[in-house]
């Protein structure tokens, strides 16, 4: 295809920017300035959860200690959960590096939507105070999952992470849409679906289930708050409801919400292997469509989380089956990773090191979800320390070395600066080796007796508790040097230039951190954005810029 | 196999992909593979790790270390690659910043191999599965056949209904060894109760390798047989407040002779009750074992405090000395006989359930000797 049968292109109308300190950071409409409110706000949320997991360690360090009371360490863990997913999570990959990202890598000025995503960005906030405020007046304490009845019989804390999660969700589906006619309408000429990044791919069918997923946890959880608030009896045995029915449908959009927290992170690994390995992703097109399929399949697994409360034998078959297929285009995911690192040529900088990292550990995780998978070993392992660590194994292992691959890699484009590569460095060597030591004992306790939700246990768990609690401790130490390297950076960071890293996606072809409304012309995209070895196909990009710099 | 034309592909522009060092790093991950595989094998979960203690158990653990079979290579070669790659591929110091990687896209036969064998091995892993599930989850013969009793869910502890005894029997379940038993799974129904406290439980012995949520509402038959005899936790894993931690029960597996003996126990004082001959425990105590016991019982909800140091229940430290509490939260006065009744039959109240001394493991012995220790207590 040549660049004259693209047809028109494109050249849009530019606002004038935007004049006042409100309009440019606060209610700001510029997808950039979004994308790092969200980071912040996060951050701030994670700084918050992770203290709490903290002191949940700490209660656990001894059998029988009392460094929280039995009530406090329920809402800990309730509001640790429900933090971690839904205000850190989620708001990071789809908010965050969506907002940021994903309109540079399609070669657009901002996403379709602008408005509404200043909007969808200003419900989180709120959603944040509510769930932290719910404190003051009895923080939900029966998981972030909430069963009913228990969750009917707490105080008003629990209401008020109804309406965090309820404004949440609405966020996330607004988003959801947003991203998805940006994608649909807003790529570059030139950029057919199969020159798509793999990042834009993953937050594609990412917002695809957010949009799709995210009204059932909004159904379920007004029902919730109906019921608690008015006796409107939806889930009360007692009155003609049923518990398992909020567990359908809670699980009907928590499953998917487990991929729509992985996704994205699969979406980064795939840009920094070919950018750190120099070379064409393998299996460009496997690694595509596997989302897709990956993202229907999450559809119809739901209830392998409920093996059980309850379901009839050929249900239990059924979602076992269809869970145990979602482990094939998650393999094939994996190898296509590992096989681009085959032949390559390797830089070992921060982000390649997180990814590595993830694909240890997220591989694990992969394993011992299959282990989860089957109904007579779940019927074992369910809800005990075994699932704890599955949990984390996948989502820290997973999505944070992903989130955290992603920070190192696109900070300069955000901020303009470099991160320090040695104290990035040190922060993985930490990160990593504290992780595994405080998650992996707890899969042995767990298949040994130990049940999730504690606040205390039998005392033959407790040298393995201490070793995990000293483990997390360190853990979280690790998050120091970021923070420290982040606020370094900020004077004393290298200047990074346009393309610190060999990139060869679009986002790389414009200044770091990327000036006001993105491209001067917009490009035209003449082929795959992996392609080392090959000119850029870009046509419209400022030949100053349309370097391959190396770092 | 790859044909001729794709491992000349994959040796393409630099030669070396299949090189002798990538086939030594092979052997070594093979071997380490096949070591670890052959753990799997032969480590005795029983008695290394916890026992077989019901015949389905012993089938769980054969589909368990057939997943860690098959995922054991999977991992050493995943990480195995992982770390191989990453310095037999790393960049040297004297390439060139423009040097750059293998342009091969993708490879079809590999890609067919790593789609084909996992889902070679989902399959067997879904149909061995499949034949398992009926083991625990019965239907029609096998759980007609079997000795029918019911487990209830209580806040927080378990009630066990036999067949022919009209008591229940508290959180310590005796089992025959060798009897298939199907165990009907439930929760206390809110509508029995004042306080509409029913939630979920759960039924776990980690040694049987089973588990049911005790769902109100809804009665689940869970069959197991035991197969050594012992001791064995229940554990609760379904979040259900504030007991939840400590919802802990046993199974006591008997030989069929033991159990025997325990079940006519559990007739005759049914039938000493029906006359009317239950002792009240009021001999006196010794609160120095009482200490002991409270250490060991009541800890985990009540404090040897004032009586607004609350856990679970009320400060027990001026429980007889109290003078903005003079009577006990049944209402009655602090006496230790309506002490030693709430201890021995439980109380139910705005704080929660006290469990009566079945659940909390107490002999008539222990009762008087707690209500001795409590009345030393002045705080
Ligand atoms: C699962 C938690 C739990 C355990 C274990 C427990 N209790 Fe209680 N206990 C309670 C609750 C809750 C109450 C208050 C009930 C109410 O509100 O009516 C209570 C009330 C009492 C009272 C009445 C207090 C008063 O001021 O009226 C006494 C006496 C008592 N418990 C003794 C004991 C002893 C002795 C033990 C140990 C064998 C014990 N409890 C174990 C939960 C527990
Ligand atoms: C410093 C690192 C962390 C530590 C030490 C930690 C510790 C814990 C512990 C001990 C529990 C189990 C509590 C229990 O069952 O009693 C827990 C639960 C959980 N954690 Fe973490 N965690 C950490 C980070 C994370 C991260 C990064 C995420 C998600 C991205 C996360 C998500 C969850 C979830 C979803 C639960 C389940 C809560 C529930 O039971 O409802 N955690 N965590
Ligand atoms: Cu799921
Ligand atoms: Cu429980």
């Amino acid at each position: 295809m040549s660049v004259a049968d693209l047809g028109h292109v494109r050249t849009g109308h530019i606002h004038p920017p935007p004049d006042t300190f409100v309009k440019k950071y606060v209610f700001s409409l510029d997808h950039k300035v979004i994308g790092v409110q969200y980071f912040i706000t996060s951050g701030l949320f994670f700084v918050l959860a992770g203290l709490l997991a903290e002191l949940m360690r700490a209660q656990l360090t001894g059998p029988n200690n009392h460094v929280l009371s039995v009530a406090t360490y329920n809402e800990a863990f309730s509001v640790h959960g429900s933090a971690m997913v839904w205000l850190v999570t989620i708001p990071v990959l789809t908010g965050a590096f969506g907002n940021l990202i994903m309109p540079l890598q399609i070669g657009a000025r901002d996403v379709a939507f602008p408005w509404l995503n200043m909007v969808s960005f200003w419900m989180f906030p709120p959603a944040g105070i509510l769930l932290f405020g719910s404190f003051l007046f009895g923080a939900p304490q029966a998981g972030w999952t909430e069963y009913p009845p228990i969750s009917l019989q707490m105080p008003f804390g629990t209401s008020m992470w109804c309406m965090a999660i309820f404004l949440i969700g609405v966020s996330s589906t607004i988003t959801g849409i947003n991203f998805l006619v940006t994608i649909v309408k807003m790529r570059a000429p030139g950029m057919t679906w199969t020159r798509m990044p793999l990042f834009v791919w993953a937050t594609g069918v990412t917002a695809f289930l957010s949009f799709i997923a995210t009204a059932n946890l909004s159904a379920a959880l007004a029902g919730l708050f109906i019921e608690r608030t008015f006796g409107v009896p939806f889930y009360d045995p007692a009155k003609g409801g049923s518990p398992v029915l909020w567990q359908h449908v809670f699980w009907f959009y928590s499953h998917p919400a487990v991929y729509i927290m992985i996704l994205p992170a699969f979406g980064i690994v795939s840009e920094v292997l070919p950018t750190f390995c120099r070379r064409p992703i393998f299996g460009y097109k496997a690694i595509a469509y596997s989302s897709v399929s990956i993202g229907l399949l999450s559809f119809m697994v739901w209830a392998h989380h409920m093996f059980t409360s309850g379901l009839q034998h050929w249900e239990q078959f059924a979602f076992m089956a269809l869970t145990m297929l979602i482990a094939i285009p998650t393999g094939i995911k994996i190898f296509s990773w590992l096989a681009t690192m085959w032949g390559a040529k390797i830089h070992l900088c921060s982000p390649l090191l997180f990814v590595l990292g993830f694909l240890s550990t997220f591989t694990f995780g992969g394993i011992t979800g299959v282990l989860l998978a089957s109904v007579p070993v779940d019927i074992h392992e369910h809800a005990t320390y075994f699932v704890v660590a599955h949990l984390h194994y996948v989502l820290f292992g997973g999505s944070m070395f992903g989130i955290f691959a992603g920070l190192y890699y696109w900070w300069p484009k955000m901020t303009g600066r470099l991160l320090d590569e040695r104290l990035a460095k040190l922060h993985f060597w930490l990160m990593f080796i504290s992780f595994n030591a405080t998650f992996l004992p707890m899969h042995w306790i767990g298949l040994h007796g130990m049940p999730r939700r504690v606040a205390t246990y039998d005392p033959i768990y407790a040298s393995t508790n201490l070793f995990v609690s000293i483990s997390a401790f360190v853990l979280g130490l690790s998050f120091l040097i970021f923070a420290y390297n982040a606020l370094r950076s900020a004077k004393q960071g290298e200047v990074a230039g346009p393309n610190p890293w060999g990139g060869r996606t679009l986002e790389w072809m414009i200044s770091s951190p990327a000036p006001y409304y993105n491209f001067d012309e917009i490009p035209i995209v003449l082929s795959g954005p992996y392609d080392y070895g090959k000119p850029l196909p870009y046509a419209n990009i400022k030949p100053e810029l349309a370097t391959v710099p190396t770092h | 196999m790859a044909s001729d034309g794709e491992s000349k592909r994959l040796k393409d522009d630099q030669g070396h992909y299949l090189d002798a060092g990538f086939w030594r790093a092979v052997w070594v991950m093979a071997v380490i593979s096949v070591v670890l595989m052959a753990v799997v094998v032969a480590y005795p979960i029983d008695p290394w790790f916890l026992p077989e203690a019901s015949t389905t158990s012993v089938d769980i653990d054969k589909l368990f270390k057939f997943s860690m079979f098959f995922s054991v290579p999977i991992l050493v070669f995943v990480n195995g690659f992982l770390i191989y790659f990453a310095i037999r591929y790393r960049r040297r110091p004297e390439d060139p910043d423009s040097a750059i990687g293998s342009q091969i896209h993708d490879h079809r036969a590999l890609e067919t191999w790593w789609t084909v064998v996992p889902a070679v091995l989902m399959v067997t892993l879904a149909v061995l599965s499949y034949f398992v599930i009926p083991e625990y989850y019965p239907t029609g013969q096998a759980a007609a056949s079997a000795v029918t009793m019911e487990a209830i869910g209580h806040k927080f502890y378990y009630e066990f209904r036999y067949p022919g005894l009209r008591n229940s029997v508290m959180n310590d379940a005796h089992l025959p060894i060798g009897v298939p038993v199907t165990m009907d799974i439930t929760s206390l129904e809110s509508s029995q109760d004042v306080n509409n406290e029913a939630v979920i439980h759960s039924f776990w012995v980690p040694e049987f390798r089973i588990k049911q949520d005790m769902v109100p509402g809804m009665v689940v038959p869970l069959h197991f047989t035991p197969r050594e005899t012992g001791t064995f936790r229940i554990v609760c894993t379904e979040f259900c407040g504030l007991g939840h931690s400590h919802m802990w029960g046993k199974v006591i597996v008997d030989s069929r002779s033991d159990f025997d003996k325990w079940y006519a126990d559990q007739k005759r004082s049914e039938q000493a009750e029906a006359k009317g001959v239950q002792p009240i425990s009021l001999a006196p105590g010794d609160a120095g074992a009482g200490q002991t016991t409270f250490n060991a019982k009541c800890v985990a909800c009540h404090k040897a405090a004032p009586f607004e140091q609350k856990l679970v229940g009320p400060g027990l430290g001026n429980l007889f000395h109290d003078p903005s509490h003079p009577n006990l939260v049944t209402g009655k006065p602090a006496t230790p006989a309506n002490v030693a009744d709430i201890i021995e039959h439980g109380a139910h109240g705005d704080m929660g359930t006290m469990p009566p001394m079945q659940v909390n493991g107490l002999s008539q012995k222990d009762v008087a000797n707690l209500v001795a220790y409590l009345q030393t207590l002045h705080k």
